[in-house]
């Protein structure tokens, strides 16, 4: 789980702030997503994904079609 | 922002936590401007980078053809924008990934690659319509395209070759700056201030009514303003500049400035295209109108919205260019940084190269089919919105991934609508050029 650092990590006292660019800063600590592995899914949203998986080749097959038609592979064209 | 305390300069643990190359600074507001100025860049090249060749053509028809009548459409995408783009804002700086990255580790292979192969293919059809346009407006400016586009594709391989996160960046919001140009072309075209005011406020219907040609102008707007490879974009940009924790209410605000720019920026493109018409010209191309625009103004304005719609188009070819490298990269588990020299990530280096190289070279090739490539554009762009954007929300809704900086419901409402609407015209848009019969004019 993300963690947050203090952004106000400073001293009110002696009132000096050190502004560092991310790229000169120390690496921070991130989700570590590999050892997370697959999201866990309800039954509800694995159905949609696989209907979405569907419609996106239905897609891509039509656009494919539509392409090689309006390239003139299907003898006119479109 | 990684703001330390510093104390006595004899103290030796604070001296110890003071980074070698901070920015010592005496006041709050100034820390809080300096560290803005660090962080900004992924959201305001994104969103600029989104005002790319398509997008001046889009809007400038649509003001040409409609007028002012449009504006409430653009200014109601600076929060939809927004609110998407906000949501990689977070993702990437939890995870330090990029989108591919995530989609890959979480949903498998099957979508890995589909998404991956996707962008790569839309990409790349759209950095062909960018050289596509730098062709077009060098042609009108009287420079050879044989020499001006491949001079643009050298110079966009060496901004990215540095090996220096920070050239590019410095380099690209130098040119998103450039963008600012816009406002001053369209004061300088004395707009219609009352009209373009309810334009924006008061959504009313353009003469003719709700026509076919309408309501695609329309969707080709919403298209061109929310695209698939901005997520990409943005969550590698974010991961590459390894923005913080602290740094997420900077790039909110990064983010945020960007549309507004953007948005801005789309306006005064459409008062542009209501100018050429008032003066009786039909539109045809962005470049065509610069040169009608030029002939009522002075040669100022040809030239300058000349060079602004090849500043649009080189911007949008690095932001699309480095989206598509960074994806490949992050994919294949290749060494993927700006920040790394060419010897160190001599892939992630020539899928950029490469891609760049070949768009230009396309273009060049006389007779290429243009045509067809602006059609898969928007045909597979149209299919791919929707799903990247659905892949998105269930990351940002992953608990385990990002904890406190999940959803809340408020964002599953708004954006759920937004993905329920963009499915919607997506796939109107999609049917509509894959079968033209279903929706006869």
């Amino acid at each position: 789980m993300a963690t947050m650092l203090n952004p106000m990590e400073t001293n009110e006292l002696t009132n000096h702030f050190v502004v560092i660019h991310p790229l000169d800063d120390l690496p921070e600590e991130k989700v570590d997503t590999e050892s997370l592995g697959p999201m866990a899914m309800t039954t509800s949203v694995r159905i949609s994904l696989v209907s979405l998986r569907a419609y996106l080749i239905l897609m891509m097959l039509l656009v494919f079609y539509h392409v090689m038609n309006m390239a003139g592979l299907f003898g006119h064209r479109g | 922002m990684s703001n330390r305390a510093i104390g006595a300069p004899a103290s030796g643990l604070e001296t110890e936590v003071m980074p070698v190359r901070g920015r010592v600074v005496k006041s709050k507001w100034t820390r809080d401007l300096l560290t803005f100025l660090m962080v900004v860049g992924p959201g305001l090249i994104v969103m600029v980078a989104d005002n790319d060749a398509g997008a001046v053509s889009t809007y400038s028809q649509a003001g040409a053809q409609y007028g002012t009548h449009l504006l409430w459409v653009v200014l109601l995408l600076l929060p939809i924008t927004y609110f998407i783009q906000e949501m990689v804002v977070r993702l990437g700086i939890a995870t330090g990934k990029g989108h591919a990255a995530m989609i890959y580790q979480r949903f498998g292979k099957w979508w890995g690659l589909f998404s991956l192969v996707d962008l790569e293919l839309v990409n790349f059809l759209t950095l062909v319509t960018e050289f596509a346009a730098i062709d077009l407006a060098l042609n009108k400016m009287g420079v050879d395209p044989r020499f001006g586009v491949p001079l643009a594709a050298a110079a966009l391989i060496l901004i990215a070759v540095t090996g220096s996160y920070r050239r590019w960046e410095r380099t690209v919001v130098l040119l998103c700056l450039l963008d600012l140009v816009w406002f001053a072309l369209a004061y300088g075209l004395r707009p219609p201030m009352g009209q373009i005011v309810s334009g924006s406020l008061a959504p009313s219907m353009p003469a003719g009514g709700l026509t076919p040609e309408l309501m695609f102008l329309v969707i080709a707007i919403v298209g061109t303003t929310i695209a698939p490879w901005q997520l990409f974009f943005q969550q590698s940009c974010i991961a590459d500049k390894r923005l913080r924790f602290s740094d997420v209410k900077w790039a909110r605000l990064d983010t945020f400035l960007g549309a507004c720019v953007t948005i801005t920026a789309a306006g005064c493109m459409m008062i542009a295209g209501n100018a050429s018409s008032m003066h009786g010209f039909a539109f045809t191309d962005p470049a065509q109108m610069a040169v009608d625009i030029g002939s009522f103004t002075n040669g100022f304005f040809k030239n300058a919205i000349l060079l602004l719609m090849i500043n649009a188009a080189v911007l949008g070819t690095t932001a699309i260019s480095l989206s598509s490298a960074w994806a490949y990269g992050e994919v294949r588990g290749w060494p993927h940084s700006l920040q790394l020299p060419v010897r160190k990530a001599p892939g992630f280096y020539v899928v950029y190269a490469v891609c760049v190289a070949a768009a230009a070279g396309l273009v060049l090739i006389p007779r290429a089919p243009l045509q067809l490539i602006i059609l898969g554009v928007q045909v597979l762009a149209g299919v791919m919105l929707p799903s990247a954007i659905i892949f998105l929300q269930l990351l940002l809704n992953d608990k385990e991934l990002l904890g406190e900086y999940s959803n809340k419901p408020w964002n599953n409402w708004v954006n759920w609508t937004i993905i329920i609407v963009l499915f919607a015209l997506s796939l109107i848009l999609a049917a509509q050029v894959a079968a033209p019969n279903l929706f006869p004019a």
